[in-house]
């Protein structure tokens, strides 16, 4: 019998977790220091060297790109062009590491986490459905990811746009293929991410050992689908809207049966 | 039956080949706090987790306050409360953010949630913690604050792991004195897991003694003694007499099934406490001193020992256990064999 998701029990799981979580150094540290890189410094190299050095030709690199997306870069002066390419469309796809890993580094906490400190056999004490528990771990990471990577985004925006002002003498970010990566394929990635990664949590003993499981047999596989992935999201923004709502597809169905097949018996019994 | 609280019948679990709980068959009454006994392994934890829907059965069936565990468990958890043997608190957040978090799951309003918290930690002597992170708690500190958490929601039923572990004294006698008000006043069922035989013996009602995942026996503690032992045990002490001869006189008395010499004293076996006051006047008459005449009462904690201690000579002389062997009856006190 399916019953109504009692949202007041999911938010506080989420509050909980999210607090927790906040004041946890080891947690937020690893978590922050990946999209500091990416999304400030990579922009500010990048600056710093289109506005120090000459036109970079990018030409024969543009030349392997699909026409749609390297006849507009070809038109710009020839010093824009490089800056365009790298910081408009290039690292886009990389990106997509950032919620990736966000999510994964909560989700291991989300159960591996309670079972090292403990508490979660309270938890599963408390009137909370299997299927409500689970998907208040499963928001507890997404959501946090997912504000990391929009934030991280909008500082990109700014960073990006004011190291490359020099060059461009206008705000040239976001582009569509960033804005379509950042709004409908990053949060998808999270979900698919967090489809396999809240369950490796929930059979693991500790936190380290689902990040072990993650880190070095799940994510890698997960990461390998991406970047294959990446090379099509350039081709055309209707290509990376469709891949999104694969994946997208294919996360709801991993975490639905994933929701469907969680039991507080199996986490019980290994206590 | 309307006034029990817990009724298992066959309850059984096991994790792999090892069994953790074999066909419990016991019924507790509302407002009663039943002592689950028994050492490490013996299946105290996964009662209660079995019991409040954390894990499932088996084999056999259960009701806690008339619900089904097994098919209403979040039903269930809305009435019970349970302190855990480690109190299961977030070393990053305050005692408060821990309740609090708890309340809401439970469905708690805040505001009347953290004045409920608040009236709570007071109680346990946690309110200068209050805004603390748990992370520089003591163990008999984060006890009480999980304590406090455990009674949140003014549970019916309430299942306590170890409540005292980590305690110093006066908090040991503060929540055996909440516990026996919680049951005696307010009417909540507690199922009390302890190794203190002397908590149990103040607080419980019933016990029940499992080893190794089986029943041993269940009952009240004097009914249990009364299928355990055919006689009161008794103390007299004595002076103006040699012992050796007032224990041969005792010995003489109808109604008498024991005695034996401890220095002056005689400790006596009797079928009745009549027979007592007969042993004195015949010992008066016979010119001894008489200081002190004592029928005792067995304890809890004898009535423990005795079923370990016959449990322990009845593996010795069967041997090495036979793991597939079907657990024989437990003892059970003449009531509760008299219920279906």
């Amino acid at each position: 019998m399916s019953t109504a998701i009692d949202w007041g029990a999911v938010r506080a799981v989420i509050w909980k977790d999210v607090t927790a979580v906040k004041r946890s150094k080891a947690v937020v540290l690893p978590m922050l220091l990946l999209p500091a890189v990416m999304l400030l410094g990579l922009p500010i190299v990048i600056g710093i060297l289109a506005a120090g050095s000459g036109p970079m030709n990018v030409e024969s690199l543009l030349n392997g790109l699909p026409s749609n997306l390297a006849e507009p870069i070809l038109s710009l002066p020839e010093r824009q062009q490089a800056v365009v390419l790298v910081l408009g469309y290039l690292i886009a796809p990389l990106f997509l590491i950032i919620p990736l890993m966000v999510s994964a580094v909560l989700a291991a906490d989300a159960f591996a986490g309670e079972k090292e400190r403990r508490t979660i056999e309270t938890l599963l004490h408390l009137p909370i459905s299997n299927r409500d528990l689970y998907l208040a771990k499963l928001l507890s990471a997404f959501l946090p990811a997912v504000a990391v990577s929009w934030i991280g985004f909008a500082c990109y925006l700014v960073v990006g746009n004011a190291s490359a002002w020099p060059v461009m003498h206008r705000l040239f970010l976001p582009t569509w293929l960033w804005t379509a990566v950042i709004l409908w394929l990053s949060p998808a990635v999270a979900a698919f991410g967090l489809g396999i990664m809240v369950r490796v949590s929930a059979r693991a003993r500790t936190s380290q050992e689902a990040n072990q499981l993650g880190g070095t047999v799940i994510l890698p596989l997960v990461l390998a689908i991406v970047a294959q992935t990446s090379v099509l999201l350039l081709a055309d923004l209707w290509v990376t809207l469709v891949i999104g709502a694969i994946v997208w597809s294919v996360a709801i169905a991993l975490n639905v049966r994933g929701a469907r097949r969680f039991a507080r018996d199996t986490l019980a019994t290994k206590l | 039956m309307a006034d029990v609280a817990i009724r298992t019948d066959g309850l059984t679990r096991t994790f792999g080949t090892q069994v953790a709980l074999s066909e419990l068959s016991i019924e507790v009454p509302h407002g009663e706090v039943l002592a689950l006994l028994g050492p490490n392994g013996a299946g105290k934890t996964t009662t209660v987790r079995l019991l409040n829907a954390v894990l499932d059965p088996h084999a056999g069936t259960m009701r806690v306050l008339g619900i089904d565990p097994v098919a209403e468990p979040d039903e269930l958890r809305r009435h019970t409360g349970v302190l855990t043997e480690h109190a299961g608190l977030d070393d990053r957040l305050t005692a408060t953010e821990n309740l609090l978090a708890v309340a809401r799951i439970r469905g708690m309003a805040i505001e009347p949630a953290r004045r409920r918290i608040g009236e709570l930690l007071e109680r346990f002597g946690m309110s200068a913690r209050a805004d603390q992170r748990v992370a520089g708690a003591s163990t008999g500190q984060r006890k009480r604050i999980a304590l406090a958490r455990s009674l949140l929601h003014d549970p019916q039923v309430l299942f306590l792991d170890e409540p005292t572990s980590g305690l110093d004294p006066a908090a040991i006698r503060d929540v055996v004195a909440m516990i026996d008000a919680l049951a005696a006043e307010h009417g909540r069922t507690v199922i009390l897991c302890t190794h203190f035989l002397g908590e149990a013996d103040e607080l419980a009602d019933r016990m029940a003694i499992l080893h190794r995942g089986r029943l041993e026996a269940f009952g009240r503690p004097a009914d249990l003694a009364t299928e355990l032992w055919t006689g009161i045990p008794a103390t007299l002490e004595l002076g103006g007499i040699d012992p050796m001869a007032a224990a041969d006189l005792v010995r003489s008395l109808r109604g008498v099934l024991e005695v034996a010499v401890d220095g002056a004293a005689l400790t006596l076996e009797i079928t009745e406490r009549d027979v007592l006051a007969h042993a004195v006047r015949e010992l008066v008459l016979a010119g001894a001193d008489v200081f002190a005449a004592r029928p005792e009462t067995r304890t809890l904690s004898d009535v423990y020992f005795e079923v370990e201690r016959r449990r322990a000579a009845s593996e010795t002389e069967a041997g090495p256990p036979r793991p597939p062997a079907p657990p024989p009856p437990p003892v059970r006190s003449p009531e509760t064999r008299a219920q279906p």
